[in-house]
């Protein structure tokens, strides 16, 4: 049984990775109508800024602030010199995967010869081992589920008591009628990309951090734990990608327990496919994926 | 020019005008933006072998597979072609309900990952990551493979189908079966609303794809001789799609000429590089990639519609209409 306590533990430090991870996608899909499947690119890009700050002798913290920084610059660029001027021509929703998929291919390429095939780990003591039951965490786990519920909180705080976050739910909601109330929507969106980017980049290393080692290989993985989670909770929604990532980064980590570790994505595909099947709308949503494409 | 050497690029060239044609079907003329495509060639490829092969207790089980039941020539690409088809009807039938279309897409990108990393794990279903080895190939019992004969027959069997798959495509695209297909790409709603089914009309392109990726499967499996998950992770789709779009979306010709520009092109580009021997190791694949991604951009933004553009389809009797 104790299996599962300690399951338990990773599971809230794997949902936590999650929903700052799926949090990002999806607000970036919900306002701005961008699948951006080079999201887990930009997370493994993040993470490695912070892997040569920490050798350089910097500490991981440091370093994660410098892969939120990343993210948002970054993310902010690519959709200013790529995906805007795309939308702006009127490429279709599907062009538009295409071109973020070859972004993604693109991105693992070019950071392939840099960095190397090698897994590589931060030089960080992980910490104290805390004891609680069965549950056993580092001190770095532990503040990985703490930044991920001030995160949250701030993501909440910033959706419904500022202004920003009232423009962006009036331009996820309708963009054309959010432009005509006077809503500087050009703004929104580079707002949106700026903090979006920056959860991104945060999530990177987090998770990278959560890991023994990570390697540009892991891109990919974390791009579908991603989706499952904002498809689940019903895409473009904030809320909901937190359920999402609550349920993702639980059930893996207790598959992983009672059957295999190799089948973690197996499992948040077979949730996915699920989903797709039962409620493609997702938990939240009212319309989501059953929206006609435009 | 070696026979063996020569062999090889047509025989490539044959799978990749095969897939293109396939992928142009369901990508170019449909609007299935099928992104695990290699997964359906990758089942062909699969089921061709293990039709093939001898049981996995004869090699003294260094491979341990399913299957094996040594089957004489025709049957193994026969079978791949089926494999296709049918691993097209579970996929299409939780994907291409009333799903969106971007939506489709992300979860075809998923299958396609996850799909790897299963049978990369499940080592008893198919060897793991080692992968089938020593496959037998077509007739071998027959003509020597060592033979510059057997090269000359594998060219004329894989044109054979080539040429099948070209007058299938091409019928399909130019009957009024077509004219529907591309109404509803166009304009799904409008589509539905003269009483088509676009999700009938998306399952049926979607296994008749498979099919001709499954039969591309079995032909490249039996020359190679060899089977792994790392043949088929998703980028290799993505190559499929630079081929298409650059070729021209709609243009079975263009998707022909695409097929021979970007995979085939490639390969060769690679063998040339490899033998150059310029920087470390790894380096010019990876910058390969990064070609491709440039390719799909460079066209989707300065010419959308491909070298050979899909060809208006106008009815003669028609008054003359602006574009809109």
């Amino acid at each position: 049984v104790s299996i599962y306590e300690a399951a338990f533990g990773f599971g809230l430090v794997s949902m936590s990775v999650i929903a700052i991870a799926a949090v990002g996608f999806t607000m970036q899909f919900g306002i701005t109508n961008m699948i951006n499947l080079a999201y887990g690119e930009v997370m493994i890009c993040s993470a490695y800024v912070a892997y040569y700050l920490n050798r350089a002798g910097f500490s991981i913290w440091i370093g994660m602030l410098a892969g939120a920084l990343f993210g948002a610059v970054f993310s902010f660029l690519l959709n200013r010199v790529l995906y805007a001027p795309f939308q702006r021509k009127g490429t279709s929703y599907l062009g538009m995967v295409i071109v973020a998929l070859a972004v993604s291919l693109m991105m693992a390429n070019l950071l392939l010869p840099l960095v190397g095939y090698f897994p590589v780990s931060y030089a960080e003591n992980q910490g104290r081992l805390i004891q609680w039951g069965g549950i056993a965490l580092t001190i770095d786990q532990i503040a990985i589920v703490g930044i991920a519920v001030v995160v949250m909180l701030l993501i909440h705080g910033l959706l419904k008591y500022t202004r920003l976050g009232k423009a962006m739910r009036a331009t996820s909601a309708n963009p054309t009628l959010a432009r005509n109330c006077g809503i500087p929507t050009q703004r929104v969106i580079d707002a949106v990309w700026l903090i979006t980017g920056a959860l991104c980049g945060l999530a990177g290393v987090v998770a990278a951090l959560n890991s023994d080692s990570f390697a540009v290989a892991a891109g990919a993985g974390y791009l579908i734990t991603i989706l499952a989670a904002a498809v689940l909770g019903g895409a473009g929604q904030p809320y909901g990608a937190m359920i999402g990532a609550v349920l993702i980064g639980m059930i893996t980590e207790l598959s992983a327990a009672a059957w295999s570790p190799n089948y973690k994505e197996v499992v948040a595909f077979s949730i996915l496919v699920l989903v797709m099947v039962l409620r493609p709308q997702g938990l939240l949503a009212k319309r989501g994926a059953l929206a006609a494409a435009g | 020019v070696n026979t063996y050497y020569a062999a090889n690029l047509l025989i490539y060239a044959g799978v990749d005008i095969i897939a293109c044609l396939a992928l142009n079907l369901q990508f170019g003329v449909s609007g299935i933006v099928n992104f695990s495509f290699i997964v359906f060639q990758s089942a062909g490829a699969y089921a061709a072998a293990v039709l093939s092969m001898p049981p996995d207790t004869a090699n003294g089980g260094f491979q341990t597979y399913i299957g094996g039941y040594q089957m004489p020539f025709p049957i193994p690409w026969i079978a791949a072609a089926a494999a296709g088809g049918l691993l097209a009807i579970p996929v299409g039938l939780v994907v291409l309900r009333k799903l969106r279309s971007d939506y489709q897409a992300i979860a075809l990108l998923v299958l396609s990952v996850i799909a790897n990393s299963v049978i990369t794990n499940a080592v008893p279903f198919l060897n793991g990551a080692a992968g089938l080895a020593v496959v037998p190939q077509p007739l071998q019992d027959q003509i020597n493979p060592a033979t510059e004969t057997y090269q000359y027959v594998y060219v004329a069997l894989t044109a054979v189908c080539v040429v099948l798959a070209f007058a299938l495509v091409a019928r399909i695209v130019n009957s009024p079966y077509g004219r529907t297909l591309r109404a509803m790409r166009d304009r799904e709603l409008a589509a539905t609303a003269i009483g088509k089914n676009p999700v009938r009309l998306k399952m049926t392109v979607f296994i008749v794809g498979g099919i001709l990726a499954g039969l591309s499967g079995g032909i490249l499996v039996g020359f190679i001789t060899t089977w792994a998950p790392s043949e088929w992770l998703y980028p290799e789709t993505i190559i499929l799609f630079a081929a298409v779009i650059v070729g021209g979306r709609g243009n079975n010709l263009g998707a022909l000429l695409g097929a021979l520009l970007v995979p085939v092109g490639f390969e060769e580009v690679t063998r040339l590089m490899v033998r150059l021997n310029i920087g470390p190791p790894g380096l010019i694949p990876a910058l390969e990639w990064v070609a491709i991604g440039l390719l799909i951009i460079g066209f989707l933004w300065f010419r959308p519609q491909g070298v050979r553009p899909e060809p208006r389809h106008v009815f003669e009797g028609a008054p003359l209409m602006e574009e809109s």
